[in-house]
């Protein structure tokens, strides 16, 4: 029964934990939704986005959380011009040719990280991100809480910015039906371009608070893109609520496995639940 | 009589055609006994070695409809299954058959989670499971010591006083047999059958095609000739480690062959991974943007020849009358 006793410490580490999958998760949850294409490079490019605060913290001298003011820019630029010049281009052709050009993507983001940052790991090491925060007799880190903080508010902007703006309605027609929102007069390449744009600048806050968590080396997102995968699957397609408890469910996978398993075989533990969310539930919780 | 005629004309045609290629293939097994430079040799063994795990990602995306992303657990799995045996003081040429079979009975088991999936949520599923066997090896220390295996890998036993042509007499004689087994398979009633699921899988199932069997035919077959190919390498290279041996870059080298050759096609994958081998001897001096380059040249293709060269050639008009011309009885 010992082993049971100090559960809670993983489960509200877990939990706020699972913020930042699901922020990470989010941009991945946008494209995958609205454009029906797998980015495979969305690890890569939230791992760009910790670089990026990195750059700003080594080279400027700025608080990365600060640096996004430049970073989201970019990345939201990044975005863009990569649906409407590749992945707009691509999936005209097939499913197949999206995934490769996802791919290509992919192996330049990373290479070019190696490149300008070099393999070794790297982190983002603010005053703050050592401090910690007590719940009763727990003490838990505070990036921790930040990160689930920040997964809220990055959430209620989205919820917001789909139902009030007419590019959010633009996306959501897009999103059901393409042709017939085509019909209806929406410019839905452009819509896709604004889509991914987002995505990737949500991306940029995703890499920065995964810096501020996790060391990060140009190779590190592979693992997040699985989990991110699991948690837009296990949520359901297009689904923010949903994404958010995917989010929580692989934290939750991670710590706990961590916990019974030991530290080395927490990730084991979250990849097995991918492939059984996807093999059970396709189709997610609040999938449609 | 004509018809004979023509018959005649195949055959010699035939005739010709293999005994062109019997002598391709006796000049290329010579190569190391004549004294070819080492660098040609080790690129040659990468071609094959290469070319054999493209043919098999070509049957899967190209013909089953399977965008299968987990080569990497199948060549890992059976490099880690040979080295294994050389362990337990085998010789490394008892591990390859092993090697192959259990990537084949792994593929028969993640088929069964796998093959729930359709289309995108299929690459998904694959994409996970070199990850898992990649932790599961960083882990799991079947043989040797604590000082061996998890990160720091294994030596493959009792290759280091083997002479360097024997890998490449091994990746040769897989190489060739990759194109015949090809061959032989598109023009079996399996491959016809693995060309009607992928041009409408519902219409060749009403037409009593069982698909999933089919899928699952190529699936084990796949995963089998490239664990014999993973084993080769490995014998080659003379150690294994879980990220390298489970990397997405064996995904990406066999995706750039395919997809520069041309997807669907049966001498695409031949014609890509000659580029692909090229590119990476043009690439060696500069290894930092060399993946950089394969990106680019990845997203070039696609944009600019989605077919491949080998498809793109089929669409020229030249290739639509000098096929007429070839095939007029």
């Amino acid at each position: 029964m010992a082993l049971f006793a100090d559960l809670s410490t993983p489960i509200v580490m877990g939990i706020l934990l699972g913020g930042l999958y699901a922020v990470i998760a989010l941009g991945l949850s946008l494209v995958f939704g609205v454009v029906k294409e797998m980015n495979v490079a969305h690890g890569d490019l939230v791992i760009l986005g910790s670089y990026f605060g990195y750059a700003g913290m080594t080279i400027v001298g700025i608080d990365p959380i600060l640096s996004l003011i430049i970073g989201m820019p970019i990345l939201f630029g990044l975005g863009f011009a990569i649906q409407k010049y590749l992945l707009n281009r691509a999936f005209r052709i097939s499913m197949d040719a999206t995934l490769m050009m996802a791919f290509g993507i992919s192996i330049i983001t990373q290479n070019t990280c190696q490149l300008v940052w070099t393999p070794f790991p790297r982190g983002l090491t603010t005053p703050y991100a050592l401090k910690s925060f007590n719940i009763g007799p727990m003490r838990f880190p505070l990036v921790y809480l930040l990160d689930f903080i920040v997964a809220i508010a990055v959430m209620l902007f989205l919820r917001e910015l789909l139902r009030r703006t007419y590019l959010g309605m633009a996306i959501r027609a897009a999103a059901q039906d393409r042709k017939a929102a085509h019909l209806m007069g929406i410019n839905t390449d452009q819509v896709f371009a604004l889509t991914f744009a987002i995505a990737l600048a949500f991306a940029a806050i995703a890499g920065v608070f995964l810096g501020l968590t996790f060391p990060f080396t140009p190779i590190s997102g592979m693992p997040f893109l699985i989990i991110a995968l699991g948690v837009v699957v296990l949520g359901g397609l297009g689904s923010i609520v949903g994404t958010f408890i995917g989010g929580i469910a692989f934290g939750l996978a991670q710590t706990l496995g961590g916990h019974f398993f030991g530290v080395a075989a927490q990730m084991l533990v979250a990849y097995t639940m991918v492939l059984v969310v996807l093999a059970v539930i396709p189709r997610g919780i609040f999938g449609r | 009589m004509v018809v004979r005629k023509g018959i005649k004309v195949t055959v010699a045609k035939l005739r010709k055609g293999l005994i062109l290629s019997i002598g391709v293939i006796v000049v290329l097994a010579l190569f190391p006994i004549i004294g070819v430079p080492r660098v040609w040799l080790l690129y040659l063994f990468l071609f094959f070695i290469y070319l054999t795990m493209a043919n098999m990602w070509n049957l899967l995306a190209g013909y089953s409809g399977l965008v299968s992303l987990c080569p990497a657990a199948f060549i890992g799995l059976a490099g880690y299954t040979m080295t294994i045996m050389t362990w337990l003081g085998l010789p490394y040429y008892v591990g390859i058959l092993p090697g192959a079979i259990v990537a084949a009975l792994f593929a028969m088991l993640i088929s069964i989670p796998v093959f729930r999936m359709r289309g995108i949520y299929f690459a998904i599923g694959t994409l996970v499971v070199p990850e898992i066997l990649r932790v599961v090896f960083l882990l799991w220390k079947p043989v040797g010591g604590p000082m061996d295996g998890g990160g720091r890998g294994y030596t493959v036993h009792g290759v280091a006083e083997v002479s360097r042509s024997q890998p490449y007499w091994l990746a040769l004689a897989i190489g060739i047999a990759s194109i015949f087994l090809m061959r032989y398979i598109l023009r079996s009633k399996f491959g016809t059958g693995l060309a009607a699921i992928r041009d409408n899988d519902n219409t060749a199932a009403s037409c009593g095609i069982n698909v999933f069997s089919l899928k699952l035919y190529s699936f084990v077959i796949a995963a089998f000739v490239m664990g014999i190919a993973g084993t080769i390498f490995y014998i080659y290279q003379g150690f294994i480690e879980p990220t390298s041996a489970f990397s997405v870059r064996w995904l990406i080298t066999l995706m750039l062959a395919t997809v520069i050759g041309g997807e669907g096609t049966e001498e695409g994958p031949i014609v890509g991974t000659i580029i692909v081998v090229i590119l990476y001897f043009l690439l060696a001096r500069y290894a930092e943007i060399s993946l950089i380059i394969q990106g680019i040249i990845l997203l070039g293709i696609m944009l600019l020849a989605p077919q491949g060269i080998v498809g793109s050639i089929r669409e020229t008009r030249t290739y639509q009358s000098l096929f007429q011309l070839a095939t007029r009885r």
